[in-house]
């Protein structure tokens, strides 16, 4: 994984959200975190192009997230906040078949990728159920099965353990810590970050602090009282 | 959501979608060039004839054609009253037999073949840069997905009224759902856009 | 058209379909229960605009069309289209169209409330009311040959039903817009 950002800044309405950054990101588990609004989100979302730079560059293994919009796209999967919003056809194997779409696989393929990532993630019994009926643990697995099957190198996920029970929280912390992605998350749940490679602290939409976790959760703890 | 399909193998289901369809509309053509209400009466048998022939049962062919047939029963009387009898007769065995003959195509073409069909449909429509159409698989897929979730949303907001003691209004029940359901339009565009479904420009 | 918009579109096509499976909803100051899909048809214009709007209705007959009970009642298939009374339901098409297209005039964002309100009222009517409806009495008159006259007189039963729609949707459109701005403004 070879993420870097050249001076790049992100606007919104004509507000600065990030200001001009420069950073390369190497490590294979990496936590963002910081307050609500402090840029993290818009960060995450430079890096696979859904938020263009208004200046500088960013890039993703090479690929410009302007000009090779899809190729990165391809490379840095993305899982939202709400994973409600992620199941976008009505049965599960569907949705997740979709994403392969553009890779123009013959039919039995695509269905045995379908079924290789429903398994992986034990939920092969979910693929015919219909998406509004799975649980909150159920629909995060779902979002990270219909993202993965491409098999992007990278993966983000913005607050992947909101509104979990304590049981669905430790199944998708377990799944997560067991991916063989690298794996970008951005999180309040200082818990689920406490042992990564490296975290970034974002405040005021800068980057205040960057580092190992102790010293960069501490660091935030400071700026949150 | 329950499809007016209906599973067999009949000639029916065996035919194109294509095929079907440009039969219907060539079929509605010559019924509407038609003025003979012996000629329509016979349409109209043949129309009921292949859709007993889908065995779908009395019960089910009743429930699906009360609503048209109940219409078309309206809409005779009407003409009866205004134009007299000759005239009655041919409306309602015209559109009784284009009634049957499209339930029955109905019955015989599933939602998939169907979709597949107006895709292909739709590909000079691309050429010409008017839609994309992959998008329209899309899009109907999106609407079946999101109306279980918009039909929850009205209970919560119709329960959201009565514990506050509040009558539930066309206005207040309405503008709720509208906005909760629209708000949730960029994550879902987002999502689209990052699993790279629609290839973008 | 953007990924927003498609999504915008289909969202609304998932509204209208919605609003045919709830119960009728009462009116407060009269005992009439109102039947919400064709509302939903003038809102998606007042709303999304001539472009989204019109093709959230498009999908909704397009899902008729390939045999789902969409419609208020689990009506749907293409013997909904050999129905006499078809020109109404292929006329939501060009109602949604021209309510939008006539939101995008009318309705500005620095407007006063009062004045944003009839502009969607005036849209909802000239769409809703007077484009369906004129659809409508085309195709009854010409499958069962009565005459315009005769097809306007049966009609008419069913306009002070959609005026009242259409006054609906201009509350609901401007509520909607206070809160989440959608409807393409004038350049």
């Amino acid at each position: 994984m070879d993420i870097r950002f050249e001076q790049a800044e992100a606007r919104f309405e004509g507000r600065t959200v990030v200001h001009p950054l420069t950073l390369s990101l190497s490590e294979r588990r990496i936590g963002v975190i910081g307050l609500n609004g402090s840029g993290k989100t818009t960060f995450a979302r430079m890096i696979n192009g859904l938020v263009p730079p208004a200046t500088g560059q960013v890039t993703v293994n090479g690929f410009d997230t302007v000009k090779d919009g899809d190729k990165v796209r391809g490379q840095a999967g993305f899982i939202f906040q709400n994973p409600q919003n992620q199941i976008i056809l009505p049965i599960l194997k569907e949705d997740i078949a979709l994403g392969l779409k553009s890779r123009k696989l013959s039919k039995a393929d695509t269905e045995a990728a379908v079924e290789a990532v429903l398994a992986r993630f034990g939920i092969a019994h979910l693929g015919e159920r219909r998406a509004h009926e799975l649980s909150g643990g159920e629909l995060q697995l779902a979002a990270l099965a219909s993202v993965l099957v491409t098999q992007p190198d990278i993966l983000i996920m913005d607050e992947p353990t909101n509104q979990l029970d304590l049981k669905n929280h430790g199944l998708v912390e377990r799944t997560i810590q067991g991916l063989d992605e690298n794996v970008i998350i951005i999180s309040h749940d200082l818990g689920l970050i406490a042992d990564f490679d490296r975290v970034l602290l974002f405040h005021g939409g800068r980057l205040a602090q960057d580092g190992a976790p102790a010293e960069v959760i501490a660091r935030y703890r400071e700026l949150a009282a | 959501m329950k499809t007016l399909y209906v599973e067999g193998d009949t000639f029916l289901h065996r035919l194109s979608p294509r095929t079907k369809l440009l039969g219907l509309a060539a079929l509605s053509l010559v019924l509407f060039l038609v003025h003979s209400p012996a000629v329509l009466s016979v349409a109209a048998m043949l129309g009921g004839i292949v859709c007993a022939s889908l065995r779908l049962g009395w019960r089910q062919s009743w429930l699906r054609l009360r609503p048209i047939l109940l219409t078309i029963v309206i809409v005779a009387l009407f003409t009866l009253v205004l134009n007299g009898r000759h005239d009655a007769l041919i409306v309602a065995t015209r559109l009784t037999a284009l009634a049957l003959f499209a339930a029955a195509v109905t019955a015989t073409t599933s939602t998939g073949d169907f979709i597949d069909e107006i895709t292909r449909l739709a590909m000079p429509l691309e050429r010409l840069g008017v839609v994309k159409a992959a998008d329209i698989g899309l899009s109907i897929g999106l609407v079946i997905r999101f109306v279980p979730e918009i039909l929850s949303r009205y209970q919560a907001i119709r329960d959201a009224h009565r514990a506050r003691g509040l009558k539930p209004r066309p206005l207040t029940l309405a503008v709720p759902l509208i906005i909760l359901t629209l708000k949730n339009a960029d994550d879902i565009a987002a999502a689209i856009d990052a699993r790279g479904i629609r290839a973008q420009k | 058209m953007t990924t927003r918009d498609l999504v915008l579109a289909a969202l609304f096509a998932a509204i209208i379909v919605a609003l045919g499976l709830v119960p009728p909803i009462m009116l407060g100051f009269i005992p009439v229960p109102i039947t919400a899909q064709s509302l939903g048809v003038m809102l998606a214009g007042v709303i999304l605009g001539a472009k989204r709007g019109g093709f959230a209705v498009l999908l909704v007959l397009l899902l008729v069309a390939i045999g789902l009970p969409v419609l208020s009642g689990g009506r749907g298939g293409l013997a909904t289209f050999a129905s006499p009374t078809a020109g109404y339901l292929v006329g939501w098409f060009f109602a949604a169209v021209v309510t939008g297209y006539c939101s995008e005039r009318f309705v500005d964002r620095s407007q006063s409330g009062l004045v944003q309100i009839t502009g969607f009222f005036l849209a909802a009517l000239l769409g809703g009311v007077v484009v369906d409806h004129a659809l409508g009495i085309l195709y009854l008159a010409y499958v069962t040959g009565t005459g315009l006259s005769t097809a306007f007189i049966g009609d008419l039963s069913f306009v002070p039903g959609d005026v009242l729609k259409a006054m609906i949707s201009a509350l609901a459109g401007r509520a909607v817009m206070v809160g989440y701005p959608l409807l393409p403004q004038r350049a």
